[in-house]
């Protein structure tokens, strides 16, 4: 899947979870820049995009991902 | 002379410095800072504060070398700090530094900003200061009533209350808190994850530096409870002081996380479910589990209790707060102000030399927290409903009046209410009520008593008047409150309302 398209369904999920319709997610995209994403919203987060794309993500990789790109990354890899 | 010294917190972070001059005493941000270097940046900013006539010092918290250093500093130079948070609205930091008067501000890079012009304050930047070659500190001889900080915590009146903890204080805490029976030494690696405005941030930071040991910081970037695991892991972690939301968020990843080198899992700043402790307990095969409780106005920690593997003592699931520290005494009171037996529910009073005397320059909210019993002996209220069993054990019941604690941090609900008030210029009523969900964390929902309208003016004036972690996450518009019978807002039936 390509990333803009990857980008879309996250986007669809954050506005879902964070209950806001202004997001924009990019690559660079991080926690800081978006309101309402933070500890406890993240995990919900997670689990949303688990449950979407079918996958399940070690405690090792969540804990490296520094950004938006990086979880596309990581979703990219497992649903090769 | 010899035994004074022993007893004095400062002066024993000054002899481990000394012995341990060549050991990492920080780590921050994978970086790491011998104790040399943290005292050399350490003793350059002594040398400037000592020449200063301020008393009050402002610092800016960062996650850097230095402003642990002006922490220090600060502390051996005799002087007072309070702590001013870059990520707190700055009506909020401003009204800090005036009710603490605040004579100097120590910033870090861009932050020198952040008060405003009219506070007359000097702002001294402290990358400026270049350590100095290093020499022996001797902490300042000065008089032990002396605060050696002010915490902020929040106030029902929309002004936030100072808590001064003096050198006395601090030191009958180090007494008391060494005397828990630790097995630590420089070798040991311990964690500080709390924020610097927090008051377990300063034994997390202080009682390592005591020992020569090395004192790992959390990186505020990014989600923090991952950090803090990530932390713990990569470095091997022997000493973790932790708020439970930590093994709360971190739950779906257990089978996943090993600390096998961690002996010591401290629990605070909130209540422990002891269900979700015990499924963490493989996590942590090597470690005692201890449940640290205190009030900031008593000196960070001032109960203990080992939480045993098996049959530890709860009450509704959240673990006992046990023992009061040595030197320190408690009493079960009545609303009469009676001491109940054992088994009896009342309010929590502490007694002891690690109280506060008073709130800073509020005399009549002192007034309001100290009690005298019939023997005259000088108690603060808790604020919180405790039971003692038939060992003497402390267990913990709740909140006595709408005082929450949300990731470590006591909230006052009227404090929000207040703002939210002031913002429709009191014209309606607005009720904040926290919200428990299934996993045993609280949510505030804000309830408002009028017509449903666009919230985002009053979200942005939130935003500006406090700090994200006093922010309702819900708000619901109710045009007409329930009452009860004494014609006061029937907040349970409000709570029924809104989680509908």
């Amino acid at each position: 899947m390509k990333t803009t398209e990857l980008l879309e369904i996250l986007n669809g999920i954050f506005r879902k979870v964070l209950k806001r319709e202004d997001i924009t997610l990019t690559e660079s995209t991080t926690a800081h820049d978006v309101d309402g994403w933070d500890s406890l919203t993240n995990m919900i987060l997670l689990t949303e995009i688990e449950n979407k794309f079918g996958v399940r993500f070690s405690f090792r990789e969540i804990v490296k991902l520094k950004n938006v790109g990086d979880l596309c990354q990581t979703i990219q890899n497992k649903t090769k | 002379m010899k035994k004074k010294n022993d007893a004095d917190m400062l002066a024993a972070i000054v002899r481990a410095s000394n012995h341990h001059a060549m050991r990492p005493a920080l780590v921050l941000d994978d970086r790491t800072y011998t104790y040399q270097e943290l005292f050399g940046l350490v003793g350059s900013l002594c040398e400037t504060l000592k020449n200063l006539k301020e008393d009050i010092i402002g610092i800016t918290a960062e996650n850097c070398i230095e402003t642990y250093a002006s922490i220090l500093a600060v502390l051996l130079s005799g002087k007072t700090y309070v702590i001013l948070h870059p990520d707190y609205p700055a009506e909020r930091n401003c009204r800090i530094a005036r009710q603490s008067g605040i004579g100097l501000l120590l910033y870090c890079g861009e932050n020198g900003n952040m008060l405003p012009a009219d506070i007359n304050a000097r702002r001294v930047c402290f990358s400026s200061h270049q350590p100095t070659s290093y020499s022996g500190i001797m902490p300042y001889n000065v008089d032990p009533e002396v605060p050696a900080y002010i915490i902020f915590t929040s106030g029902s009146t929309g002004e936030p209350k100072g808590v001064p903890i003096s050198r006395n204080n601090l030191n009958a805490f180090y007494q008391a808190y060494r005397n828990l029976g630790w097995e630590l030494d420089e070798n040991d690696r311990m964690l500080q994850m709390f924020e610097l405005t927090f008051d377990v941030s300063i034994v997390s930071f202080l009682y390592p530096l005591t020992l020569g040991a090395c004192v790992y910081t959390v990186p505020q970037k990014g989600m923090k409870y991952l950090n803090v695991l990530d932390i713990m892991e990569r470095h091997r972690l022997t000493f973790a002081a932790v708020a439970p939301s930590v093994l709360r968020l971190s739950h779906p990843y257990f089978k996943e996380i090993s600390f096998p080198d961690l002996r010591y899992l401290i629990v605070t700043a909130e209540a422990t479910d002891v269900n979700l402790l015990h499924e963490f307990r493989p996590c942590i095969p090597n470690a005692t589990v201890v449940n640290l409780y205190g009030p900031t106005e008593a000196t960070i920690y001032c109960t203990s209790y080992v939480i045993p593997t098996e049959g530890a003592k709860h009450h509704n699931g959240m673990a006992a707060i046990g023992k009061p520290f040595q030197g320190m005494d408690y009493m079960i009171a009545s609303p009469s102000g009676k001491p109940l037996p054992a088994g009896e529910t009342g309010e929590l009073w502490i007694a002891g030399p690690q109280l506060m005397n008073g709130y800073w320059r509020a005399p009549e909210k002192t007034a309001e927290c100290f009690v005298t019993d019939l023997s005259g002996k000088l108690y603060y209220r808790t604020g919180d409903l405790c039971l003692t069993d038939s060992d003497g054990d402390i267990m913990y019941c709740g909140r006595k009046d709408t005082q929450v604690k949300i990731q470590g941090f006591r909230i006052e609900l009227g404090e929000i209410e207040y703002h939210v008030k002031t913002f429709y210029k009191h014209s309606c009523n607005a009720v904040v009520l926290p919200v428990y969900t299934t996993d045993g964390s609280c949510e505030l929902h804000l309830a408002i008593e009028r017509e449903t309208e666009d919230t985002e003016s009053l979200e942005q004036y939130m935003q500006s008047h406090l700090p994200s972690y006093m922010l309702p996450r819900r708000i619901h518009f109710i045009p007409c409150f329930p009452q009860n019978n004494s014609n006061k807002v029937d907040r349970n039936q409000l709570l029924k309302n809104i989680t509908q």
